[in-house]
C-alpha cells in the first residue's frame, strides 16, 4: 500500500461528509454522482494536482475540469478543504449571491478552471487547455472527470478524435464508470459498456481501474503522465453513492436531498 | 442592381489581412478551424504562424468548446468557419462556454446571409445568426460592409475583451468604401445625408443596395439619411435615436430574417425611446433558395426598388 493512502482515505471521508451536509442544507443536488467521484477528486486535489490555492490563476498550474458538473458539491468541498476558499462558504451552495453555483462556474469560484454543467464538454475544453499549454511551452497536465452516461453526447467523440489526432499527451480524462445515468442503468438506457474500446480506437491510451482504490488511482495517473503522445483515458469503475450504505448503487440518490435523520446516519457512518 | 462593373473583393480575405495585422502585435491571437482553413482563405496566416492555428476537423461544437479551452488560458482564439454552423450547430458551446465565462473567443462566421449561401442552398446560408447572437449576454456583433472594412473591423475587434461574433460573406462582396475610410467599433456611420424625410438603416454588404436606393431617391427629390449599423451589438443607440428624432420614419435593410436582426433592434429603439414608423426589409420569415445572390435579393424583396418603395410608403404615412 502506498504510504499516503490512510490520509487520502480520511480526506475522502471528510469530503463525503461535506457533500451530504451541503446537499441537506441547500435542499437540492446530486449526491450519488458526487459520492461516486469522491475518491478520484481526493486523489487529484490532495496528492496529484500541481496547484497553488494562494494563486489560483497561476499560469503553469495543472488544470482540472469537472465535466459532470452536477457532481460539484464534492469539487467545492475539495477546493474548500484545500484552502482555495473558506469552508464556511460550503453551506451557501446554490443560494442567491453564493460563489458556489448549482454547477461550476469559473471566475465565480476560486480554483474552478472552467464552467461546466451541460454534459460532454470536459474533454473538448480540456483539449483546448492542453493544446494551449503545449503552445505556451508549459508542462502542466489537464485532468478531466467525465461521467459514463455523459459519453452519450456526440461532442465527446468529436473531441476524442481530435485530441488523439493532435497528440495531446498531457490530457488525462477519467470516466466515472458507475454504470448509471439519470434514467436508469446505462446498459438499459443507452448501451455503451466497453468504454475504453472506442477511445482506444481513436488512438487514446486507456486503462481500467477500481475508482475507489487510491493505489490503483495513483498508479494509473503516473502511467498516464508518462504517456507523452496519446491522450489518456482512465476508466474508473465506481459505485454511485459510494461511502454511505443506504445511497450505494441506489439511483434514487441521483438527485435527492437527505433528511435530517439520513444526514445524521450518514455522518455517523462516515465519522473518523 | 449590382453589376459586373462593380469592384468585388472578399470579406474573408479582408478578415485574414486584418488578423495578420493584429497577430503581429499580439502573440496570443490564434485561429481555430473546423476543416474550414481553405474556406476561410487563411493560408497567409497559417504559413506565417504555423504553430498558432488548430484544426479539429468537421465538428463545430468541438471547435467552439476547444476555443473556450484555449481562451481560458489567456489565448485569443478566432474560430473561423461557416456562420450557420457556428451560430446554430455550436450555439450552446458559444453561449455557455465562451460567452457565459466571458472568454476572449471571437467567432468569425463565413457565408452569412444570402450573400454567403448563393448557389449552395439554404443549409449553407444563415438568416438567423443576428437574432441568435444578439440574445446572448455580452456577445458583441460586427458585420463589415466590404473587404476593406472587414480588415479594419478585425483589427478593432481583436482589441475587444470578451466574446464576439463577426459575420462575413462569400468572398464576392462589392467594394463600398474607399480604403481611407476608418472603422470605428460601436459607432454607426452616416453614409448619406440627403435630408430628413426618412432614415434608412442597413447592415453588411447589402448596404450597397441601400446606397443605390438613397441616391436614386435623392434624384427624385426624396431626401433620406442612410446609416450603416456595422456594430449590431452594442448598438449605437445615440446615433440611431438622433436620426429618428429628425425623420420619425425608418427603413431597415438586412441580409437576415426580419425577426431578430437589425430591424428588430431598431424597432426596440423606436418602441422604447424614439417613436417612428418603420418598415423592415429582409427575408420575411421564409427560407431563401439557391441562386445568384443579387437575383435572390431582388426576388426576396431586398432590392434597391424595394428600399425606394418602402421609403415612399413611409412618406405617404407622414
Amino acid at each position: 500500500m502506498r504510504p499516503e493512502v490512510p490520509l487520502l482515505t480520511a480526506q475522502a471521508r471528510q469530503l463525503r461528509r461535506d457533500v451530504f451536509s451541503m446537499i441537506h442544507h441547500c435542499g437540492d443536488g446530486h449526491p450519488g454522482a458526487a459520492l461516486s467521484i469522491a475518491d478520484l477528486i481526493t486523489a487529484l486535489y490532495f496528492k496529484v494536482l500541481r496547484v497553488d490555492p494562494k494563486n489560483p490563476e497561476w499560469p503553469a498550474r495543472d488544470r482540472f475540469i469537472l465535466s459532470k458538473g452536477h457532481a460539484c458539491p464534492v469539487y467545492y468541498a475539495a477546493l474548500a478543504r484545500r484552502d482555495f476558499f473558506p469552508v464556511e462558504w460550503l453551506p451557501t451552495l446554490r443560494k442567491l449571491g453564493s460563489p458556489l453555483q448549482g454547477h461550476p462556474v469559473m471566475k465565480k469560484t476560486p480554483g474552478v478552471d472552467m464552467t461546466t454543467g451541460s454534459l460532454g464538454h470536459g474533454i473538448p475544453i480540456g483539449a483546448g487547455m492542453a493544446a494551449a499549454g503545449r503552445l505556451a511551452k508549459l508542462d502542466y497536465f489537464t485532468y478531466v472527470i467525465t461521467g459514463d452516461g455523459e459519453l452519450n453526447e456526440g461532442i465527446v467523440w468529436e473531441a476524442a478524435q481530435s485530441a488523439a489526432h493532435m497528440k495531446l499527451g498531457r490530457l488525462i480524462a477519467f470516466v466515472d464508470n458507475n454504470g448509471w445515468q439519470s434514467g436508469g442503468y446505462i446498459k438499459d438506457v443507452s448501451g455503451l459498456q466497453n468504454i475504453a474500446a472506442p477511445f482506444a480506437a481513436f488512438g487514446w491510451h486507456t486503462q481500467e481501474i477500481d475508482g475507489h482504490d487510491f493505489t490503483q488511482i495513483l498508479d494509473a495517473i503516473e502511467l498516464a503522465q508518462a504517456e507523452t503522445e496519446r491522450p489518456s483515458l482512465i476508466v474508473a469503475h465506481t459505485i454511485k453513492g459510494k461511502g454511505i450504505p443506504f445511497t450505494e448503487n441506489d439511483n434514487s440518490w441521483h438527485k435527492r436531498v437527505p433528511t435530517k435523520a439520513e444526514l445524521a446516519s450518514a455522518l455517523d457512518h462516515l465519522k473518523d | 442592381m449590382i453589376t459586373a462593373m462593380d469592384k468585388i473583393a472578399s470579406t474573408r480575405e479582408g478578415f485574414i489581412a486584418g488578423l495578420l495585422e493584429a497577430a503581429a502585435a499580439d502573440p496570443k491571437i490564434c485561429l481555430v478551424f473546423a476543416d474550414s482553413l481553405k474556406a476561410a482563405r487563411a493560408t497567409p496566416f497559417t504559413e506565417k504562424y504555423p504553430d498558432r492555428w488548430f484544426d479539429v476537423g468537421i465538428c463545430e461544437q468541438n471547435a467552439a468548446a476547444f476555443s473556450a479551452g484555449l481562451a481560458s488560458t489567456g489565448l485569443k482564439p478566432f474560430f473561423n468557419t461557416y456562420a450557420g454552423f457556428i451560430t446554430m450547430r455550436a450555439c450552446e458551446q458559444v453561449r455557455s462556454f465562451a460567452a457565459y465565462p466571458h472568454l476572449n473567443v471571437k467567432f468569425i462566421g463565413l457565408n452569412g446571409g444570402i450573400y454567403g449561401g448563393e448557389r449552395e442552398g439554404v443549409t449553407h446560408m444563415v438568416f438567423e445568426d443576428f437574432g441568435i447572437m444578439r440574445s446572448i449576454a455580452g456577445m458583441e456583433i460586427v458585420v463589415p460592409a466590404d473587404a476593406g472594412q472587414a480588415r479594419k473591423a478585425t483589427v478593432a475587434f481583436a482589441q475587444r475583451e470578451g466574446p464576439g461574433y463577426m459575420r462575413l460573406g462569400s468572398g464576392r462582396e462589392p467594394v463600398i468604401y474607399d480604403d481611407s475610410v476608418p472603422f470605428e467599433f460601436g459607432k454607426a456611420r452616416v453614409v448619406r445625408e440627403y435630408g430628413t424625410d426618412v432614415a434608412i438603416f442597413a447592415i453588411g454588404p447589402i448596404l450597397k443596395r441601400a446606397i443605390l436606393a438613397a441616391d436614386a431617391l435623392a434624384r427624385e427629390g426624396i431626401k433620406t439619411t442612410l446609416v450603416e449599423v456595422h456594430t449590431l451589438k452594442p448598438l449605437d443607440v445615440n446615433t440611431i435615436t438622433g436620426v429618428l428624432r429628425q425623420t420619425r420614419a425608418a427603413v431597415t435593410l438586412e441580409d437576415h430574417n426580419i425577426n431578430g436582426g437589425l430591424g428588430s433592434a431598431v424597432a426596440e429603439v423606436i418602441a422604447e425611446q424614439e417613436p417612428a414608423t418603420l418598415i423592415r426589409l429582409g427575408l420575411r420569415d421564409v427560407f431563401a433558395e439557391s441562386g445568384d445572390a443579387e437575383l435572390l435579393f431582388d426576388h426576396y424583396g431586398m432590392g434597391t426598388p424595394h428600399v425606394c418603395d418602402a421609403v415612399k410608403q413611409l412618406m405617404r404615412r407622414k
